[in-house]
């Protein structure tokens, strides 16, 4: 009856049903924002990004979605078979009519608390700015003094000795023991960052470590006091902890990081051999630099020396004297023609001369009158008195005669 | 010059940087005979303070004994496992 009248009072609609039922599920903070550990089936990664599974125990299963927006930040990629802790709110699905786990985290089970206890840590000290690559010290080329802090027994002080030793026979080393594991590890590790800082100061750096181990054994390397040391560090530190897959807190704060404690040891020492030979070969290739340097300077002083030469002051001297012999002896030779040929003329002339001689005339029986005294030739008549003395030169010799008497001779 | 830094206080990898820029001016080949010279000559010293450097350290590995908040002392490194080490050098 009860039935029948309530349909008859209210009838609703299956969405209306279903929004109804689903804000009875969001209501109820039993079901919001809680783990549930199950065992991963039925896994499908969609090609939208979401997931969509679901997680059972041996009797009961529930359907699970994890949208893209929140599975974008996993660690790893679930799958059947895994068993997950996932952290979520239970509603309904209201196009299905069905209700589902809507996972906003998912970590594997195997993890535990430790897991989860990292992972904060981890944000926190990132968000503090613990882990900024700004604020990493640089660590030298060459170290000189550095200082293992870890357990003085096992392999990895061994390790670590052996490799930088081997690479750098004579490097000065200070093992610094310390527990690196249990409840006290991360606090004596930092107490001993700190002391080192203090008395210490002159270490190139530190490496801090241990072997591989569980998540559990490597614990102290995770905690924040260790952290907050290796922050804190004036010196460089190197965290050579031994693991795989995964880093520890320690491994993002410290300077550097090393998977493990020999790569450590690998990583900050440098091989002497290596250094050793390659300042040979830059020594050698200065050496060759130079030699050549000056081979191609010999060259050049050569090629100026010998172009230098042909402008010698002495070379231009002997090229005047040179220029004197061979002018002197044009000028000779000219001179000697001038000579010749003015002889020739003298002689041509002279014959000339002979012939125009007035003892030439002479020869030939003219003669020629001069006056006593004066001898001045006597051309015509007025030039002469009767009774005057002159002198009848002829070819052989002179008359001394009187002039008896003038007479005018026509032609 | 800018000689005021002490040699011990200017690290090795800028040594090395120097004397690679000497081998690249050398082998530029632009230098001056003086000029040249002079980097040669600062090339070797400069590959020879490298070499001081390397050899400076003695080999020494000590262990740290701390007595309290302010005391401390150092011993040879004696660890039965690390002297076994120490002995293979």
């Amino acid at each position: 009856m009860m039935m029948i009248n309530d349909i008859e009072t209210k009838i609703y609609t299956v969405s209306k049903l279903n929004k109804y039922i689903k804000k009875l599920f969001e209501n109820d903070f039993n079901l919001q924002d809680i783990w549930i550990l199950g065992e991963i089936s039925n896994f499908k990664l969609h090609s939208s990004g979401h997931m969509y599974f679901v997680l059972k125990d041996q009797e009961s299963q529930i359907k699970c979605v994890m949208f893209r927006g929140n599975n974008c930040t996993l660690r790893f990629m679930p799958g059947d078979g895994m068993k997950v802790k996932v952290r979520g709110d239970v509603s309904v699905y209201e196009k299905r009519g069905e209700y589902q786990l809507y996972v906003k985290e998912m970590i594997e089970a195997g993890k535990g608390e430790l897991y989860l206890a990292f992972e904060r840590l981890k944000e926190k000290l990132k968000d503090e700015g613990l882990f900024s690559e700004e604020i990493k010290k640089k660590l030298p080329l060459i170290p000189q003094n550095i200082a293992v802090i870890t357990s003085p027994t096992g392999a990895a002080i061994r390790d670590v000795l052996t490799i930088s030793l081997r690479r750098f026979p004579n490097l000065s080393i200070l093992v610094v023991p310390s527990l690196v594991q249990g409840t006290f590890a991360a606090q004596e590790i930092a107490k001993k960052i700190d002391f080192l800082n203090k008395y210490f100061k002159y270490l190139d750096f530190i490496i801090i470590g241990r072997g591989g181990g569980s998540l559990e054994e490597l614990w102290a390397f995770n905690e924040e006091i260790l952290a907050r040391s290796i922050y804190n560090s004036k010196i460089p530190i190197v965290s050579a902890v031994g693991h795989e897959t995964d880093f520890t807190i320690s491994d993002f704060v410290a300077d550097l990081r090393s998977p493990t404690p020999s790569a450590a040891a690998e990583m900050t020492i440098p091989d002497k051999n290596n250094l050793i030979s390659n300042l040979s070969l830059l020594r050698s290739k200065i050496i060759r630099a130079f030699k050549r340097n000056l081979e191609l300077k010999t060259e050049k002083l050569i090629s100026i020396n010998k172009s230098l030469r042909y402008q010698r002051p002495e070379n231009k001297i002997n090229q005047y004297y040179q220029y004197i012999d061979e002018y002197s002896a044009r000028l000779s030779s000219r001179i000697k023609h001038r000579v010749e040929l003015y002889e020739e003329r003298i002689k041509k002339d002279s014959q000339r001369l002979d012939s125009l001689s007035p003892w030439a005339i002479i020869e030939r029986g003219y003669s020629i009158c001069r006056k006593i005294p004066g001898r001045g030739i006597i051309k015509r008549l007025n030039q002469i008195e009767v009774g005057a003395k002159i002198e009848v030169i002829i070819s052989d010799g002179k008359i001394f005669s009187k002039v008896e008497k003038k007479e005018v001779v026509s032609n | 010059m800018k000689n005021k830094k002490k040699i011990e206080d200017i690290p090795f990898e800028e040594y090395l940087r120097k004397l690679e820029k000497i081998v690249h001016q050398l082998e530029e080949g632009e230098l001056t005979l003086d000029e040249s010279v002079k980097t040669y000559e600062e090339g070797m010293n400069i590959s020879k303070i490298c070499l001081e450097k390397l050899n400076k350290t003695k080999k020494k590995i000590e262990q740290l004994v701390i007595e309290g908040e302010e005391n401390y002392s150092t011993k040879p490194f004696s660890e039965k496992e690390g002297e076994d080490a120490i002995n293979e050098f």
